[in-house]
């Protein structure tokens, strides 16, 4: 591996602005960093090339561990968005900055810049200086610059972000030749896609501080496992969905076959749906593909090569559509036409049509959508609207629901629940919720979001289980949870026990079983804590060390749940997520 | 041309005829009088008052304390400048307006607060004296006036050039494998010289004309520590205008000689960078 990254964390007054990542860049990959901004991208990157320390965590190059190795000795090549030359010297000083360091000797630094220039096709500019050369011109000097030490990794940050669409087109196929004959292993961070899908081997998204997935280009865009890949990565249609024996229901039909466990009970998805898969026709008998339902055309808009529309899908069985970009809440589909698809069926605003789908894909995560469940409707509505669940909804991009549960009020009450639960259930965190979350969980709600009123964005996340059948279940529910705050994740193990005992060893064995089950299997990176005593006591002791703290707890057996954790529940000013899943 | 492009301001012709105005009234004109009442005496007279040995040490000390002051002030006013721009911290913005109370105070002021300050009696004076380092009444308290009054400018003429000197400069050298002094003698200084001059060259131009500060803490003992300005001053007291004048002369015939110096020495420096870019 030619850059290993092993949970690396970096704090910005208090904040972690890159947040436990870990990877691994081959030999000679063209690695593209992306994301938003402020997502914690260029500070990762600055982070590799030592220019930045970290607080936490590794850095490798080449196997050679350079956590501490300052960036002069890093042996690495950067270049900047804003070229960063030297404005005083000339090209040909500018190139032999790094060989002029090292006292190489004027003949064999004049070959070296010779060769430099030739690569990135500005021969005979030597004796230009920056001001007397174009964007373009600037930028490959950067590069040659960066690489006539000849260094092992390249970097580079935003290195089109100032240039213009034609020359930036024009130097991203300069840079990724220069890649290719080199052999260089680089990394380029940017937040633009079309660059991403132009350059990479792999593109690593990045949100929030975290790498969500890294993988092929074609790979995430096509099976994305994340809300934020799915619509950061292209355009995407996100529905709730259903998983059932017949295959993945929107609204009331099929629209695609799906693996289904056998005896497996029903349960709400989250399905992507891309522009392109959309297709649209006159009628339900002219589609090429499973209809979903009728929609009427809000707008058209021509953008060359292709068509967008915006249709609103009017069929009442038609499924909720979840938020498709940040912040923008809408119900209408979005859906790209080629040219030719146009000559065939001419769309007016308007106008209704029949909409299939050509290609669904259903999101591995397994919290979907949030429904606030109270015992009258006045209280279920004021929690809805609670700070962190509203946050949390947005980031997710998906709806709230309301619930009204009479017997919630009863706990005592032997009534049964208003029907199955879907998704994650919210309920007020205040006293007695203890009793009400058991409550809840005996009738069969799987993931329940326990939240105080005053309950804010955590900074901390604490996981634990109960029972290793849950095991798989949280981890993949805090996996989701933390791919939408900006809070580091911390498995806590407890050894019953007093400490001193033998249970140590297996309580750090199971550590780091977890950990690496978190990584490879959910693609979470958390830190790990061994604590001692009573699971209930210590989870508590734990959030009351600072504010701004939430606690995932997987439980599979629910006997005396409520007596073991009413002090945690009902005194508590955490939230706290339970996650319950029978042994098998 | 110019003259053809639109701008804020009226026309280039107006502009210009008022450049030229204020500049004849204000510099040219006075200083054209000060010549004129020079000529007016006889070339012997001259002489004997501008090569006086009283006259030729006020020279010494005038200029030789306002290059030593301006020089302090190249190196300080860089520390000082770098202090304010590279770091955050509490009081950053007080001392930052700090650094402007030598221009809004009188210099009387100036020269009475040093004075009793590094008197042999005074705050710090008074601790010096043990050690056998007199300032006040000597050569080193003039300097200590004129790097005082002149300190400014230094500061404030380097400020905005290293404002712009990137960040992501000093990062890119460090990656290309550059020390910390490296980057300082080859990326930041060469970008920030043509700055330091000016500031260096408006600290000599402000300390050379200084009289208030001085002649409290110079005890302007003839040929010791007496500057030209205090000279003039003397001459003026007596009546002897034309005295005054040619004293005056020569130091602006000095000072433009200087001055013009530093300004062709910039020049050149810029010309010769042009110049190895072809």
């Amino acid at each position: 591996m030619s850059i290993t990254l092993d949970q690396v964390t970096k704090h910005y007054s208090g904040a972690p602005v890159v947040n436990d990542v870990s990877l691994d860049i081959g030999d000679g990959e063209f690695f593209v960093l992306l994301g938003p901004s402020g997502s914690g991208k260029s500070t990762l990157l600055r982070a590799i090339a030592g220019l930045s320390g970290v607080d936490h965590g590794r850095i490798s190059l080449h196997g050679r561990d350079v956590t501490h190795v300052a960036a002069r000795k890093r042996g690495v090549g950067l270049v900047f968005q804003n070229y960063a030359l030297f404005r005083h010297m000339t090209v040909a000083d500018n190139i032999e900055f790094a060989l002029r360091v090292r006292h190489m000797r004027a003949r064999a630094r004049r070959q070296r810049r010779q060769e430099l220039l030739r690569l990135v096709a500005l021969e005979g500019m030597d004796n230009r200086l920056p001001a007397q050369l174009s964007g373009g011109q600037q930028q490959r000097v950067a590069v040659a610059r960066a690489l006539a030490h000849k260094p092992e990794v390249l970097l580079l940050d935003e290195p089109f972000g100032a240039l213009d669409a034609k020359i930036r087109e024009e130097l991203r196929r300069t840079i990724r030749e220069v890649q290719r004959e080199l052999g260089i292993t680089t990394v380029l961070v940017t937040h633009d896609q079309e660059e991403a899908f132009a350059l990479a081997d792999r593109i690593g998204i990045m949100n929030l501080g975290r790498l969500l997935e890294a993988g092929a280009p074609h790979e995430l865009y096509s099976r994305p496992a994340t809300r934020f890949v799915a619509t950061f990565l292209g355009a995407a249609n996100l529905f709730l969905a259903r998983r059932t024996a017949d295959g993945i229901k929107v609204g009331a039909r099929v629209m695609a076959a799906a693996e289904h466990t056998p005896g497996a009970p029903d349960h709400e998805v989250v399905a992507v749906v891309r522009p392109e898969e959309v297709e649209v026709a006159p009628s339900r008998d002219a589609l090429g593909s499973r209809f979903m339902g009728h929609g009427v055309v809000d707008e058209v808009m021509f953008t060359g090569a292709f068509e967008r529309l915006r249709v609103r899908v009017t069929d009442e069985t038609g499924a909720p559509l979840l938020a498709v970009a940040e912040g923008d809440i809408n119900t209408a589909l979005q859906v790209t036409r080629t040219r030719y698809a146009q000559r065939g069926f001419e769309v007016r605003t308007g106008q209704t049509v029949a909409i299939g789908v050509r290609r669904l894909h259903v999101l591995p995560t397994p919290l979907s959508s949030f429904t606030a469940c109270a015992a009258s409707a006045v209280r279920a509505e004021s929690l809805s609207r609670q700070t962190l669940l509203a946050e949390l909804a947005a980031r997710m991009k998906t709806r709230i629901g309301l619930r009204v549960e009479p017997g919630l009020g009863v706990p005592e009450a032997g009534c049964e629940a208003q029907g199955a639960f879907v998704g994650a259930t919210v309920i007020a965190g205040e006293d007695g919720c203890a009793q009400r979350a058991e409550w809840l969980l005996q009738r069969g709600a799987k993931d329940l979001l326990v939240l105080p009123a005053a309950a804010q964005a955590p900074q901390r996340v604490l996981i634990h289980w109960l029972g290793d059948a849950a095991r798989s279940a949280t981890l993949g529910v805090s996996a989701s949870v933390l791919r939408h705050v900006p809070a580091e994740a911390v498995y806590v193990g407890i050894v019953t026990g007093d400490g001193a005992g033998a249970g140590t060893p297996q309580g750090m064995r199971e550590l780091l079983d977890a950990r690496s089950e978190a990584q490879a299997a959910h693609g979470l990176e958390m830190r790990t804590e061994l604590g001692f005593g009573d699971v209930a006591q210590e989870l508590a002791r734990r959030l009351a060390e600072s504010p701004a703290q939430m606690l995932i707890l997987g439980v599979t057996d629910l006997k005396q749940f409520a007596e073991r954790f009413r002090a945690l529940l009902d005194g508590g000013a955490w939230p706290v997520l339970i996650v319950q899943r029978a042994p098998s | 041309m110019s003259l053809r492009k639109p701008s804020v301001l009226p026309g280039f012709g107006l502009t210009f005829g008022f450049t030229t105005f204020f500049l004849s009234a204000i510099v040219l004109l006075p200083l054209a009088a000060l010549v004129l009442a020079a000529a007016s005496m006889h070339w012997s007279d001259f002489l004997r008052v501008v090569s006086s040995p009283r006259a030729l040490g006020s020279y010494r000390l005038s200029f030789g304390a306002s290059l030593l002051a301006a020089s302090i002030n190249l190196v300080f006013g860089f520390v000082i400048a770098w202090t304010l721009t590279r770091y955050e911290f509490p009081g950053r913005k007080v001392i930052d307006a700090l650094i402007d109370m030598p221009f809004a105070l009188p210099t009387a002021v100036s020269g009475i607060a040093l004075t009793t300050v590094f008197a042999q009696n005074g705050w710090i004076g008074r601790y010096l004296e043990p050690l056998g380092i007199k300032v006040a009444y000597t050569w080193l308290g003039v300097t200590l006036a004129l790097t005082l009054i002149s300190m400014p400018f230094a500061v404030r003429a380097v400020q905005p050039a290293l404002l712009e000197v990137q960040r992501d400069l000093e990062d890119a050298a460090e990656t290309l494998g550059a020390g910390r002094f490296y980057v300082f003698r080859r990326i930041i200084l060469p970008t920030v010289l043509p700055a330091l001059l000016t500031g260096f060259t408006l600290s000599f131009a402000r300390a050379v004309g200084e009289y208030g500060s001085v002649i409290f803490i110079a005890g302007n003992l003839p040929m010791k520590t007496e500057i030209t300005p205090l000279l003039i001053v003397i001459h003026l007291e007596e009546f002897d205008y034309q005295g005054a004048a040619a004293l005056g002369v020569v130091m602006l015939a000095i000072s433009f000689v200087l001055l013009l110096a530093i300004n062709l020495l910039q020049a050149w420096g810029r010309r010769s960078r042009v110049r190895a870019a072809h």
